[in-house]
């Protein structure tokens, strides 16, 4: 009977339309988007290139799985239905009484709707397998083809998936009879990840997260989130405990779910129902009298427009409820209010575990994306919903045959859905400030929340709800509307990638975003373009109305004829006007964005990087002359968003030979060139931006000349500023706003892949630190040394204007504000603007002004910020030198510029996104700091770049940011002591390896990094922390201190990390001159592990702890390549087989440590540390035992994660 | 008003002819529309009430082209198709409330009056807050009834509203419908000869997309006049009795044997009695003259 069912169920299936449209959507875009990501569209866009292979087992089975989130939604359609279909076509009082057990009917239903799922979601392989091997494939994408890789995503992951979701759909829809059911639990699935990610996001093992994630995500990720290159194209996915664990407990939680599904399921005509039955009543009948007269009273009746919109509304109120009543609506309001409350529980945590206090866009980032995410699921789905409701409940033929115009139909629907997106974000609201409030925080900025959610969210929700309208009224069946729509809405992803332009993309627009200090900036450019898509949408409003599904309609022809036959002015007359204000404002747009200027794809972008290289890296030896005195007057507008500026540069030739011409390589905003000696421009490329000035007389060695180089930014349009002048918080540095002298090498294209396809050679990212030649520059600036700075900024009467230097005179003239700023000491070429509505912190130490230029409101951490000043102030003059400055300022702007500080001379431009508003809690053992350490990472940047400033070359920022991170470092730690120690250098070392695990060209060691953030700050500061530790603070400090004497403010050639490392060598003993090797020269990472450990009490209180560990280490390539052998082809190994530990010859030496029960201080509890000793290892299996004289609790070998170590889980062990 | 149907038809994709040049006038008054299932009742119901386009013909209601303008024809159109459903958890008084708007009454006052009267008309008033969805199939109708009565319609199509219900509900539907025939047009299809026999003062007859037979009961029944015949057979006897002769209608008695009436110009021979023509005769012998 069970094979019966089952394969009436899967022939069923085989003649369903909607089967074919699944698998064919399915199929489609997975090959689309491997057909992509393998470069099939290289010729309409930019170059795909990339270091790992889009076909290895790792990046297979994300891809596959990512679709099959996709395809959930589908399987409360496919598996939950097939139960439910025959209570809804009434065939269960017949089939019920038929003579087939339950166990044959549930499992023929539930199996044959998994095989169905299966086959749509092998759809989504099958055309991966295809993508890569039709000869479109660039091959250099790929690695060997291996069907491994496709059977262990599916049998590993998606099948599983399928199984355990199908399982517990099958079961709540077959229960309650109701698929909606099955759709909830897809969203709340949904909803679960992101809490679960949230909840884990700051544990230190995710091994809990790794097995309560449904999907095995985490479990994978668990495992291979520090993979390198090498292992994530290499490995297959691993039988890790982690990931079988966790598919186990999901599978069996499937299994649960049946056999639960066959205990309850019986072959009644009653669904299951929660609430309790009323108790039953008597019912007769009495209806006999019968004849009677029929006098229906005079009543008036209103066929007018008014009245019909009126109807409209009233109809939109019921519509409306039908959907806050729904099921779905309801829970994932729930689900999305528990969510709020659960990520408002660690709300901002991100930034090393200190939370940000609940500042209104803080919390509007943290809630609004999933509202906003669930809001466009609702209005696909409900926009079917209702379109179907009237024939959902077999009652369309009833309202169809009422003088109700189609028109206020449609008008009712769109309201309902409008007013449920409404309440969605009237919910947002109230969440979010309920999420304050839980925290104490009262600022409530409602009109921010209403301008945001209520006003640009719900135009976003307009256009979505017209669009939903369209698509849904081409469905019967709403779950295939709402696929398509999904579709849809994808769509501009991929125009965006071949290059068409933005007025084609569906829904486009900039996008605005918050800042407190300048609100939502300029957005008129938003509004216009989503007007643009509204005139859009009036037209999709009208041909739903024309194709308006009423009565019965006989097919495509039918349709067609109706929707000609209703092609009345009423509806013509708007969508004319509709389609002539979209084209119109179309045609401006275009105009705008690619008539008055050019407009690039990102492939004629990439085409003409090249060009510019192959057509002027030949000037790029040409000998140039140096910047040696800058003044700027710079004028800044911030109502009018415009700045206008004049530098009056002196150019110096410091080259051995005279100079003959200049180039200049500038930007749009260029107006004037003049320089005080006669000269003439021979060449301007104005597309390219390249001039060349030949000088009438050569410039001799020694001499110099002055230029005078005015600025403007283009107008601002109608559509967009092209200034990054703000109405508050302008911030703008010399790069962005004068031309460069000489050929731009940093704009050559560095991806050797896309060099090698137009021919050019392959280079590196920087040079070598022996490059003579590039060692003339140093990396912050090509065009000069060590320069004169002064400058006049004029701004708007009510803001205060900032660039480096000391104030000196300040005026008012014609209604605006002037500072005039001046260095009493050459700076590098390296300053910036900065114009606001400030409030002014200020303070003095130690014969140094320190000021806080602020945002009103965001006084929180300026004490702490000063504080951590002075303890730097203090910390580095003793240790490094003395400060070359007589002032620190920090200076606020806003978050929508990024959220970083950077160090210019004297003045540190500092984000209000960072820092301003950390909540920071000072006795918290996983959290740090930040605005303190920040503040003191920036300062360092005052000797760690401002007088020690690397050559252009690799390794150059480890005289900058690695050592601003160790300094901040040990400001850090002389103030809190280990315990944000160990949390700041986890929090590195997980960075590092997250860091070159992402990296696509090729790691470097430390020493030859090339600007390569996750090795010069996180590599970096484990580092040389752990160099100083090992060599002694004070020592390591004598170290940078004589190398500060010997280098700093040199002129060229600039110093490099040889030199550098040359100091540490010097002065390291040779028991540790391994680390040097590993540490600065090589990438060498550790594996260690506590194997064992035992704890005996001893008489007189004591305890001798038995610890068994395991260390070994090993290199690895700049892919990823793991080397065991050390130079002499020497290697130890221990074990065999799987068992098998191999690892570099070791001599190190390592810290182990025992801790006792932890302290406690109010809620926290810190390591208690009662041992630490370093030990010196020369094999892999180490046994050691120590006495201590409290209770241990906890043993750990390199317990504090000094070194590199790929799993520093394990590094500690509880007794 | 009249309902004027010009050479209606309509063939569907699976290539049934639901009408095939379907002509009828229709004045006030009730008008049965009688034909087996799947005789295209539906179809013409359908499409009379607008929810459907014919692939050709005219229909006319009074001085409405219904298939130019229908929205003219809604407003004076009461319709109650063969099956039909409404929103789950809505009384009948919500329910009937959401229909008096979207057939226009504009005041709540009159919505009021309006629906309370058709409650009461249709015996409602006591179950006006219980939900519709869960009422009986009887119950059902009547509020089907109900909701076709709000805007006070001149033509009211019902759709074999009598099937499933039970006869004292049966009876009071009719009741109701013979009230509102009075004064208005109303088509009323069915299977059931004896509906059709007890309200209609005019009838058609529709099979196969066709109308077999046109007229009142009274015309139908004289033009059979004295040519029905009857007899008691024995059941052995049926097959014999089936092939000579053109039997109308054939029912049991407790003791087995059977009354056949038999359609023929002529007195068959001797066995046979002269019967009084019936509508039932007038139904089938449409209906068999047409299949011959």
């Amino acid at each position: 009977m069970l094979k019966t069912i089952f394969s009436f169920e899967t022939k069923r299936w085989f003649t369903q339309p909607s089967f074919y449209i699944y698998f064919a959507v399915f199929f489609l875009i997975g090959f689309l988007v491997m057909a992509s990501a393998l470069g099939y569209f290289d010729a309409f866009s930019v170059t795909t290139t990339s270091n790992t292979y889009y076909n290895s087992p790792l990046a297979v089975n994300s891809l596959i799985n990512g679709f099959s989130q996709l395809l959930n939604f589908i399987i409360p359609t496919i598996i939950g239905a097939t139960v439910y279909r025959d209570y809804k076509y009434n065939v269960h009082s017949v089939l019920y009484s038929y003579p087939f057990s339950k166990r044959d009917y549930l499992a023929g239903k539930f199996l044959s709707g998994l095989l169905i799922a299966v086959i749509i979601s092998l759809g989504i392989g099958l055309a991966f397998i295809l993508a890569s091997v039709l000869p479109f494939a660039n091959q250099d994408l790929m690695g060997p083809f291996r069907w491994w890789a496709f059977v262990q995503s599916y049998v590993l992951f998606v099948i599983p998936n399928i199984f355990f979701i199908g399982a517990i759909i099958f079961l709540l829809v077959t229960l309650t009879r109701n698929v909606y059911i099955g759709f909830i639990f897809i969203l709340i699935l949904l909803i679960l990840q992101i809490i679960i990610g949230t909840l884990t996001e700051n544990m230190d093992d995710k091994f809990i997260a790794a097995l309560i994630e449904p999907y095995g995500e985490q479990a994978l990720n668990y495992v291979s989130k520090y993979w390198s290159i090498e292992e994530q194209n290499v490995n297959d996915i691993p039988l890790d405990n982690a990931i079988l664990l966790n598919r186990a407990i999901w599978v069996s939680v499937g299994i649960l779910a049946l056999v639960i599904a066959y205990a309850t399921f019986s072959f009644s005509q009653s669904p299951l129902s929660l609430l309790r039955k009323k108790s039953g009543e008597r019912v007769v009948k009495e209806n006999f009298q019968s004849v009677f007269r029929i006098k229906l009273p005079v009543v008036t009746y209103d066929f007018s427009h008014s009245q019909n919109l009126k109807t409209a509304f009233s109809l939109s109120r019921i519509e409306f409820r039908s959907i806050v009543k729904n099921w779905i609506f309801i829970s994932i309001v729930a689900v999305l209010f528990l969510f709020v409350i659960i990520t408002g529980y660690t709300l901002g945590e991100e930034i090393l575990g200190t939370k940000t206090y609940p500042v209104t866009w803080k919390v509007l980032s943290g809630i609004s994306g999933q509202f906003v995410f669930f809001g466009q699921i609702l209005v696909f789905l409900f926009a079917g919903v209702l379109i179907q409701q009237a024939a959902t409940h077999r009652m369309d033929l009833l309202v169809n045959s009422t003088p109700i115009p189609n028109w206020a139909l449609l008008f009712s629907k769109f309201m309902a859905l409008l007013g449920m997106c409404g309440v969605l974000m009237l919910t947002a609201i109230i969440a979010g400030i309920l999420v304050q409030a839980y925290y104490g925080y009262y600022q409530f900025e409602v009109g921010v929340y209403v301008k945001e959610l209520l006003g640009f969210r719900m135009i976003n929700f307009l256009v979505l709800i017209v669009l939903a309208l369209f698509v849904q009224s081409f469905f019967r069946n709403y779950m295939l509307g709402f696929i398509v729509l999904i579709v849809v809405i994808m769509i501009p992803l991929g125009l965006n990638r071949i290059g068409v332009l933005p007025v084609f993309h569906f829904n486009s627009a900039p996008g605005v975003s918050y800042s407190d200090m300048n609100g939502f900036g300029s957005f008129r450019g938003h509004l216009i373009w989503k007007f643009y898509w509204i005139f859009f949408c009036s037209i999709l409003y009208a041909l739903t109305l024309l194709f308006w599904r009423r009565g019965i309609l006989s097919g495509v022809k039918d349709r067609l004829q109706t929707a000609v036959s209703r092609l009345h002015w009423p509806v013509v007359a708007p969508m004319l006007i509709g389609l002539a204000a979209f084209v119109g404002l179309g045609y401006a747009l275009y105009r705008e964005i690619a008539v008055v200027q050019p407009f690039y794809t990102e492939q004629e972008q990439e085409k003409r990087l090249i060009q510019y290289e192959k057509q002027y890296k030949k000037y790029a030896g040409t000998p140039q002359p140096r910047i040696s005195d800058v003044r700027v007057e710079m004028h800044i507008f911030p109502k009018e968003r415009n700045y206008q500026a004049t530098a009056y540069l002196t150019l110096v030739n410091k080259t051995g030979q005279p100079i003959d011409s200049l180039i200049l390589d500038y930007g749009k905003n260029l107006r004037s060139v003049l320089f005080d000696v006669p000269s003439r421009s021979v060449l301007d490329d104005t597309s390219m931006r390249f001039r060349i000035y030949r000088l009438q007389s050569p410039l001799l060695p020694g001499d110099s000349l002055q230029a005078t180089i005015r600025v403007e930014n283009p107008r601002n349009t109608w559509l967009a500023d092209e200034s990054p002048v703000l109405e508050n918080g302008t911030f703008i540095n010399n790069f962005s706003l004068f031309p460069a002298f000489g050929y731009g090498e940093s704009s050559e294209i560095q991806d050797n892949d896309i060099r090698k396809k137009y021919g050019l050679k392959d280079r590196e990212r920087m040079a070598d630190p022996t490059n003579r030649e590039a060692r003339q520059n140093n990396y912050i600036s090509n065009n000069g040394d060590w320069i004169n700075f002064e400058a006049t900024v004029s701004t708007s009467e009510d803001q205060i204007a900032i660039a480096p230097g000391y104030l000196q005179k300040e005026w008012v003239e014609n209604g605006r504000k002037y500072y005039h700023y001046k260095m009493d000491k050459p700076i590098l070429n390296f300053y910036a603007f900065n114009s606001a509505r400030y409030d002014v912190k200020r303070e003095k130490y130690k014969d140094v002004n320190l000021e806080i230029y602020y945002q009103k409101g965001h006084e929180y951490n300026l004490d702490r910020m000063i504080t951590s000043l002075k303890h730097s102030l203090d910390y580095f003059t003793e240790n490094f030198s003395p400060y070359q400055h007589r002032q620190v300022r920090i200076v606020e702007f806003p978050r929508t510029a990024g959220s970083f500080a950077q160090s210019f001379p004297n003045t540190i431009p500092y984000s209000e996104g960072v820092g301003f508003i950390a909540w920071v809690d000072e006795d918290k053992p996983n959290a740090v700091d930040y605005p303190y350490s920040i503040t003191a990472h920036e300062l360092a940047h005052q000797w760690w770049a401002h007088q020690v400033i690397g050559a252009n070359v690799k390794g150059a920022t480890l005289m900058s940011e690695s050592l601003s991170e160790y300094s901040s470092l040990r400001v850090l730690e002389q103030r809190y002591g280990k315990f944000q120690m160990r949390k700041f250098l986890k929090d590195a070392l997980d960075k590092y390896l997250l860091g070159r695990a992402a990296e696509w060209k090729s790691e470097n060691p430390l020493m030859y990094n090339e600007n390569q953030q996750y090795i010069h700050y996180n590599k970096g500061s484990l580092v040389l922390y752990a160099m100083s530790d090992y060599l002694g603070e004070k020592y390591f400090n004598d170290i940078l201190k004589g190398y500060i004497q010997e280098v700093a403010f040199q002129e060229p050639p600039y110093t490099t990390s040889l030199e550098f490392v040359e100091h540490i060598r010097r002065a390291t003993p040779d028991s540790l001159q391994y680390l040097i090797h590993d540490m600065f020269e090589t990438i060498t990472l550790y594996n260690n592990k506590i194997d064992k450990v035992t704890s005996t009490e001893l008489p007189g209180g004591k305890y001798q702890v038995d610890i068994e560990f395991k260390v070994a280490k090993y290199r690895t390539d700049q892919k990823g390549k793991r080397v065991y052998e050390d130079s002499p082809g020497k290697t130890l190994s221990e074990g065999s087989g799987k068992k098998d530990v191999k690892s570099l010859p070791l001599a190190d030496y390592v810290e182990v440590g025992v801790f006792g029960e932890k302290s406690k201080k109010g809620n926290y509890e810190y390591d208690n540390e009662i041992y630490l000793k370093r030990y010196k290892i020369n094999k892999i299996t180490n046994k050691i035992s120590v006495i201590v004289n409290e209770k241990p609790a906890e043993v750990g070998v390199d317990p504090y994660n000094k070194l590199i170590d790929t799993d520093s889980n394990d590094n500690r062990r509880g007794i | 008003m009249q309902l004027t149907i010009q050479n209606l038809s309509k063939t569907y994709k699976n290539g049934v002819k639901a009408l095939d040049h379907v002509s009828l006038e229709i004045g006030a008054g009730m008008f049965g529309l009688l034909g087996p299932n799947g005789a295209g009742k539906s179809t013409l119901m359908r499409t009379v009430a607008t929810l459907q386009k014919p692939d050709s013909g005219d229909i006319a209601f009074g001085d409405i082209n219904v298939l130019k303008d229908q929205l003219s024809l809604r407003k004076v159109l009461g319709y109650l198709p063969q099956e039909f459903g409404v929103y789950p958890n809505f009384s009948a008084e919500d329910l009937l409330d959401y229909f008096a708007r979207l057939k226009g009454v504009s005041l709540k006052t009159d919505r009021k009056k309006l629906i309370q009267e058709v409650l009461e008309i249709t015996n409602l008033w006591e179950v006006r807050k219980k939900s519709v969805s869960g009422y009986s199939g009887g119950m059902k109708q009547r509020f089907g009834i109900a909701q076709v009565l709000l805007n006070n319609p001149k033509l009211i199509i019902v759709d074999e509203p009598t099937a499933g219900l039970d006869p004292a509900e049966r009876h009071r539907f009719l009741n109701v419908l013979r009230e509102i025939g009075a004064n208005h047009t109303v088509i009323f299809s069915t299977h059931i000869v004896d509906d059709v026999r007890e309200l209609c003062h005019e009838i058609g007859i529709l099979n196969g997309g066709k109308i077999l037979f046109r007229g009142t009961p009274a015309e139908g029944e004289a033009a059979l006049k004295g040519k029905i015949w009857m007899r008691i057979i024995e059941r052995e006897d049926t097959e014999d009795f089936m092939k000579n002769f053109k039997v109308l209608s054939s029912n049991y008695n407790p003791d087995n044997t059977l009354n056949i009436r038999v359609y023929s110009e002529e007195q068959p021979n001797e066995t046979f009695v002269p019967a009084t023509p019936n509508l039932e005769d007038v139904y089938f012998v449409a209906l068999k003259n047409d299949t011959i």
